[in-house]
Parts: structure tokens; sequence; C-alpha cells
């Protein structure tokens, strides 16, 4: 009986069962393990800046820190300029926003109806926005009583709503 | 020529290429597969209009309570009642609302559905819960909640 080649079938059978081991580890994993790509990290930019504008919103009015809806009512309705003014008196808002947002450039925009038209101002300006901007849009109502609390500049009536629409750019640098 | 085809010895590197040329466009359809898969949940991600859905909701929670609170202040200072006060306050709001939402495109309604209150009576502590219709329609997505049932007093 010829038994020279013992060892090599030996061989040939352990590689069988690796191979076939990793490609059933590969096939049956449920996690595919998946590149970044743009629209990913769109994805992630964009939850983070709506997740930061909802979190701003949610401070307690009597909290030290101003909320979302405090910062908008303390606006004096001077648009931003870049690169001279870029945050207006909306100084608060916009350290909020960088404490919140690292790495992130944004601009902020301001969306309301006034007499049955819309207007947009511009709020906070940090710079022409980049290729791969998200934008995220969160509201906060205002009411008379909360504008002269905060001495802001929105002319409102006694008994008027105004519904303002944040709408945050944000993207990557 | 007769010499070659009879040449037998190179066979196992003949398969030997076929088997990992196999391996490679096996690995290369995997990769391929990760990439889509990325693709598609970061797209479809990105297209379902989660946070505006949300966002409607919430601010509308939030809107509730401050009519309520806003329509007690026009109840003490002019004769007008409280569900009127109430449905005027939230009408202004309701179509600010469509307006800017319309601006992007998107199809949106609030309307009032009738004011609870536990007594019949229209105090501060008695209308505990608003009923609201909201709908939410993009084109490709359709949200309705009918009615959004609100907890004002709390």
């Amino acid at each position: 009986m010829n038994d020279k080649a013992q060892l090599h079938t030996l061989e040939g059978l352990g590689a069988a069962v690796l191979m076939t081991l990793t490609i059933l580890t590969i096939t049956q994993s449920t996690m595919i393990v998946t590149p970044q790509n743009e629209l990913a990290i769109d994805v992630h930019l964009e939850q983070i800046s709506s997740d930061a504008l909802t979190v701003l919103d949610r401070n307690p009015v009597d909290s030290d820190q101003y909320n979302l809806t405090e910062c908008i009512a303390s606006w004096d309705m001077t648009e931003a300029s870049y690169p001279d003014n870029m945050t207006g008196n909306l100084d608060e808002l916009d350290a909020g926003l960088q404490y919140l947002l690292p790495d992130t450039l944004y601009n902020v925009d301001l969306a309301y109806i006034e007499n049955g038209d819309l207007k947009v101002d511009n709020a906070i300006i940090r710079g022409p926005a980049g290729k791969n901007s998200v934008v995220t849009r969160h509201f906060v109502t205002l009411t008379n009583e909360t504008v002269s609390e905060m001495g802001g500049s929105w002319n409102l009536g006694e008994t008027e709503l105004r519904v303002v629409e944040v709408r945050l750019t944000a993207w990557e640098v | 020529m007769g010499s070659l085809r009879k040449d037998t010895k190179g066979q196992w590197i003949a398969l030997s290429g076929l088997v990992i040329s196999l391996i490679l466009i096996g690995l290369a359809v995997l990769a391929n597969q990760a990439i889509l898969a990325g693709y598609h949940s970061s797209n479809a991600a990105l297209e379902f209009p989660k946070e505006n859905i949300r966002e409607l909701n919430l601010h509308t929670h939030d809107n509730a309570r401050m009519i309520r609170s806003m329509s007690f202040y026009i109840n003490s200072t002019t004769n007008e009642t409280v569900p009127d006060a109430f449905d005027q306050l939230f009408d202004n709001y309701s179509i600010q609302m469509k307006k800017l939402y319309a601006v992007h495109g998107e199809v949106v309604d609030v309307s009032m559905v009738s004011i609870n209150s536990t007594t019949g009576k229209y105090t501060m502590d008695d209308i505990d819960m608003v009923l609201v219709n909201i709908t939410y329609d993009d084109g490709i997505t359709h949200y309705v909640a009918e009615p959004e049932l609100i907890e004002v007093n709390k």
C-alpha cells in the first residue's frame, strides 16, 4: 500500500474546512460591513443637526440657557451679512449650535408668514454652503409675551401667534 | 503540436488559475452588494420624511398647550368664549403651517376636531384634552393621525 501522501491529504482536508468556515461566516453573518459613502455621511449629518435643533428647544423656560424659541424671540430682525456681521444678535444660539455641531459649518435662516406672505431672513451666516450640505427644519411659535420678555423686534399683536421655521443648513468642513 | 498536447504537466496551474478567478468573482460580487446595500439604506433614510412628520406632530402638541393658555387670556380680556378663541388661534396656526410646509412641496393639514372638558365647563382646569386631525403628504409618504389626542393640562 502506498501511504506516501497522507500528510498532503490531511492538509487538503484542513484547507477545505478553513475555506468552508470562512464562506459560511461571511454569508451567514447578519452584519454587513458597509463602506462609508457620501449619502451615509449626509444621513449622519442630517440626524445630528436635526437633533441639535431639538435639543436646543428642549431647555426649560426658566433655565440659565435660553431655549431656541427664546433665542429666536430675542432676534432684532437685522439680517446677518458675511463676513462682517455673521451672527447678528443671536450669539447665544450660535454658541449652542457650535457646541452641538463640532467640525461643522452652518447657516440659519428664519422663514415665517407675515401678512399672508412668506418671508425668509438670514439670521446666521457662517459661509457659503458646501456641496454636501443638508437642510433641517424646526418650528417655533412666538407670541407677544415671549417676544417682549426677550426684547426682540418681532411686531406681534397681543393675540397673535407666529410660527417661525428655523432652517439650519449644515455642512462638514 | 502533438508533443504539446501530450504534455499534461501544467494542469494544476491551469486549475488553480480557474479557482482563483472564481474566488475573485465571488469577492467582487460580495463587495458590490455591500456598496449597494449602503447606498439604498442611506437613500431610504434621506428620502423618508421622518423628522418632518415628527416635527409637525410635536409642534402641534406644543402649540395646543400654548393656544390653550392664550385663549384663556383672550377670554379674560375680551368677551370671547374660550372655545371660540381656541378655534380662531388654531385656524391661524394651521394656515401658517400649511404655507410653511407648502414651500417645501409638502401638503399638511392640521385642523381641530373638538375640545374635551371633563365637566362640560371651559375653565383652566376643566379643558384636559384636545382632538386634532393631522395629515401630511409629500407625494410619496402619506401620514394621517385622525384624531391625534393631545393632553393639554400637563
